[in-house]
């Protein structure tokens, strides 16, 4: 079990990067407004596209 | 974007670690920008209003958003903490809608004094412009969201290195590996307590350095305990503090208050979120049309009066005016509380805020700015979040003792297990204090009033005061006043009397001539008679000479030179006063009319008020309520008679000056009554004043200078009887609450001091309470928005009786299952 001296401080420093990841994920407003992306599907679908979707039509 | 992260944490830890700053931002300039621009003339006008003191000198009043408030108590520090600063002449804090209204000397001090301030008290102060108040929220939100996660993730890893602790066999673990598994929990319970709880420890910071009491000091005083002796036990292994380690119940507790806070942060946004409407629904530029044809477009706050202004479809208008142009629909829900279209042509007003729903039109700009009737209601709306009710002030005198008393306990119970069992100490002592936290019972009355407020002025009824809903709760008698408030401002003709015409004109050429010559007149007794009669009747009489005589009537000559009069019987029958039966002396415009000859009355009309279409509605629904109706009114008693046979209602007084009406209701209140008045707020504003509770009916004036505890923004009276039945829901919901507050310590209370209940278990308990009472209150707002929904989707546009009685049997259905 001497793994365990191991294991345990990774998880440590495991929890702390994601806390860090999830700061970066709040703070650059993805938590902002979760109804509004839960509605997105109904909207037109000519409505305003993000560059992802853009892209992808245009390879199509 | 690792900049603006570095910088937003920056930001989190300096204002949540904030050292304790001297009393010197007064007079020091602040030495940030953003701070000055608030101090610029044009920006203070933005968020505050001038009142003129009775001496002469002027004060201002400010309206700031405060962020980082999380509980009632809050309020009253940052309360102490401006009321303490030079300049400040009285401070109103919010905890409810975290606003804060701030009276200051100009002369004095300056906002950006007062931000400051509140930033030294450990709070976030901006200008309530709707844009920077958005923005401070929004960081609040996130903070506050990261707070939770940091919380909940590390509770769940420290119990996972708590659970082989929990299950191994005494012996079974190796002391190494039981070492490592507490270091680890340890850490992990190191951000939790310096950061998520954070806002905790700083309020109760807070409290201490101004000598005061709140209930975060239990919580932290029971976080820190245990945090300090499980420390102990980690890296002292059977020393002093023994070897137990309570990490997870610190990091539980923590996480499950916070989840309690933001879902109760949600719901406060939740609540302020119509006076967030009100207050955005006008659009930030406009396009102004200039003379030679061109457009520019303009901020509104450059609109002056007789500018023409195009508004597109969905847009709000920008400000009071009439329509130049086009022909649509326009929602005032926000502004009336009618929630049907209302349809707008050339020539008719309309209202800032209002939403174009139909058509592009162009409109003509009369009054901009605080004149108009949105500024008008936000002003009221603003005002009544801020105003704390007695009931709330009345649970804020109770704190500091009751958290007194707390302490002691907890004091107590210690030094009783000390002799009972000396390991259980801490975890009994930690469970008393957390237990007891107060947050459910601070928050019960306060919560139902503010989600009872917006649910009032969704209906279009603005209270302005919350402490309004109470008050409407306890009224049994109802008063009306008949001219304005039962009847509207027209007449109609309830029948026609043939005198001694000649035999050749029938009743209906008689009945075209009158009304041929009523339509050259505006009078609301001309208008009665020319509306009587179709105007594709028979062929219209050609009058001459037409002149209209104030007080009597209209005088005209037909084609053959005959002068003919239409107005007071005296009057008409002027030459031949020995034929009046019986004249009218009363001289009321209401009064009956009669045409013909002078000398010669041909026809008489008898005239009648017309009763608001939802009067009758209102008396039916008021009655089935149970309560007692009255009149009374200055109008001539047998006009009070007649309205009051109409409506069904026994107790008509007419003839009643301003003094009779207080006799009335000196009456009234020493038969033990409980009064709600309803006028028009502008005659009888003294009456009002003294009545328990008092609605003016606000369509068309001004609203800052009616005199009442609530405003009604339409004339739909049947809103009232809603009113009521809300403010019994908000009482019900009060009780319920603050019975399930105290229940709860009640029964916890001993539980944690026979060392029953473990703080974990304490502090889910608290958290829920808080959380019971929250969503408790939310259920208020939430039954009257679907009954609006019902109401209006069953009934259609324009059917606002059917909505009426729809929830008035919703509310009821309601009151049931919640009883």
């Amino acid at each position: 079990m001497d793994i365990l001296f191991l294991l345990i401080p990774m998880s440590v420093v495991l929890v702390l990067a994601i806390i860090v990841v999830f700061a970066w994920a709040i703070f650059s407003g993805q938590f902002d407004d979760l109804e509004r992306e839960a509605e997105r599907i109904f909207e037109d679908e000519d409505a305003r596209l993000d560059g992802d979707q853009t892209e992808r039509q245009g390879l199509r | 974007m690792r900049e603006r992260l570095n910088s937003t944490f920056c930001l989190t830890m300096t204002s949540t670690f904030q050292p304790p700053a001297a009393d010197h931002q007064a007079k020091q300039p602040p030495a940030d920008p953003a701070q000055l621009a608030i101090d610029d003339a044009e920006e203070i006008e933005g968020f505050t209003r001038w009142l003129s003191q009775p001496d002469g000198s002027r004060i201002g009043r400010s309206q700031f958003q405060v962020s980082g408030m999380f509980c009632i108590a809050c309020a009253r520090t940052i309360e102490a903490a401006l009321t303490a600063c030079p300049g400040v002449v009285d401070a109103r804090v919010n905890g409810s809608s975290a606003r804060a209204q701030i009276d200051w000397a100009p002369e004095r001090t300056r906002p950006s004094a007062l931000v400051a301030a509140i930033r030294d008290a450990g709070y976030h102060a901006a200008p309530d412009l709707a844009a920077p108040a958005r923005l401070l929220r929004q960081r609040a939100e996130r903070q506050g969201w990261w707070r939770l996660f940091v919380a909940g993730f590390c509770m769940m890893q420290v119990m996972m290195y708590a659970t082989p602790i929990y299950v191994a066999a005494p012996g079974e673990m190796p002391a190494d590996q039981m070492r490592l598994l507490q270091w680890a929990g340890w850490l992990l319970t190191l951000p939790v307590l310096l950061f998520s709880a954070g806002p905790l420890y700083a309020g109760a910071w807070q409290s201490l350095r101004r000598r005061r009491i709140t209930m975060e000091l239990p919580v932290v005083l029971g976080l820190s305990i245990a945090f300090f002796v499980s420390t102990g036990a980690t890296f002292d292994p059977g020393g002093v503090f023994g070897h137990e380690v309570w990490f997870d119940s610190v990091t539980m507790f923590v996480f499950l208050l916070l989840g309690a806070r933001s879902l109760e942060l949600a719901a406060r946004h939740r609540a302020a979120a119509t006076l967030e409407a009100a207050m955005a629904s006008l659009p930030d530029r406009v396009e102004r049309l200039l003379d030679d044809g061109g457009a520019e477009v303009v901020s509104v706050r450059r609109l002056r009066a007789g500018d023409r202004v195009r508004v597109a479809i969905g847009q709000a208008f920008p400000a009071d005016g009439s329509l130049l142009e086009g022909h649509t629909q326009t929602d005032e829900s926000l502004l009336s509380g009618e929630s049907a279209a209302v349809s707008k042509r050339a020539h008719d007003a309309v209202l800032a805020g209002s939403i174009n729903l139909r058509a592009p039109v162009l409109m003509r700009v009369e009054r901009i700015g605080d004149e108009t009737r949105h500024a008008e209601i936000v002003a009221l709306m603003r005002q009544a979040a801020s105003e704390r009710p007695p009931s709330v002030r009345s649970v804020d005198r109770l704190a500091a003792p009751f958290l007194w008393g707390v302490l002691l306990l907890a004091a107590a119970a210690a030094v009783a297990w000390s002799f009972i069992d000396p390991s259980r100490v801490v975890l009994v002592a930690v469970a008393v204090l957390i237990v007891t936290c107060p947050c459910a019972i601070s928050l019960a009355t306060p919560s139902a009033l503010l989600a009872g407020g917006s649910a009032l002025a969704r209906l279009g009824l603005l209270p302005r005061s919350l402490g309004f809903i109470e008050t409407l709760a306890r009224v049994d008698t109802v008063i009306f006043d008949k001219t304005g408030t039962l009847t509207d401002d027209s007449l109609n003709v309830r029948g026609t009397l043939r005198l001694d015409a000649p035999v050749e004109y029938d009743l209906r050429s008689l009945l075209g001539m009158a009304a041929g010559l009523a339509r050259w007149s505006t009078h609301p007794a001309s208008k009665a008679v020319a509306g009587a009669v179709m105007p594709t009747g028979s062929a219209p009489a050609h009058w001459h000479e037409i002149e209209e005589i104030p007080g009597e009537g209209l005088q005209a000559s037909d084609a053959s030179g005959r002068l003919f009069r239409l107005g007071r019987r005296s009057w008409v029958c002027a030459e031949t006063s020995d034929q009046v039966h019986h004249c009218r002396v009363d001289g009321s415009t209401s009064g009956d009319v009669y045409f013909g000859p002078i000398g010669q009355p041909w026809l008489g009309f008898e005239l009648s008020e017309t009763l608001r279409t939802e009067a009758l509605d209102a008396v039916r629904q008021l009655r089935a309520q149970g309560m007692q109706l009255m009149i009374a009114s200055g109008d001539h008693p047998s006009k009070v008679a007649l309205v009051a046979q109409r409506l069904g209602i026994e107790q008509a007084h007419g003839g009643l000056r301003p003094e009779h009406k207080l006799q009335l209701l000196q009456t009234c209140h020493a038969a033990g009554r409980r009064v709600l008045m309803i006028g028009d707020g502008l005659n009888d504003g003294p009456v009002l004043a003294r009545a328990d509770v008092s609605i003016a009916l606000g369509n068309g004036s001004h609203l800052s200078q009616l005199q009442s505890d609530a405003v009604l923004l339409s004339t739909r009276l049947t809103v009232i009887a809603d009113a009521r039945l809300l403010a019994l829901q908000v009482r019900r919901v009060i009780r319920q609450n603050m019975a399930w507050a105290v229940g709860y310590n009640l029964v916890c209370v001993p539980l944690a001091l026979a060392g029953f209940l473990p703080p974990w278990a304490a502090g889910a308990g608290m958290a829920a309470s808080s959380l019971v009472v929250v969503i408790n209150a939310l259920r208020i707002g939430r039954i009257s928005a679907a009954n609006r929904r019902c109401g209006h989707s069953i009934a259609g546009p324009s059917s606002a009786a059917v909505y009426g009685q729809h929830s008035v049997a919703a509310l009821t259905a309601a009151a049931g299952t919640a009883d």
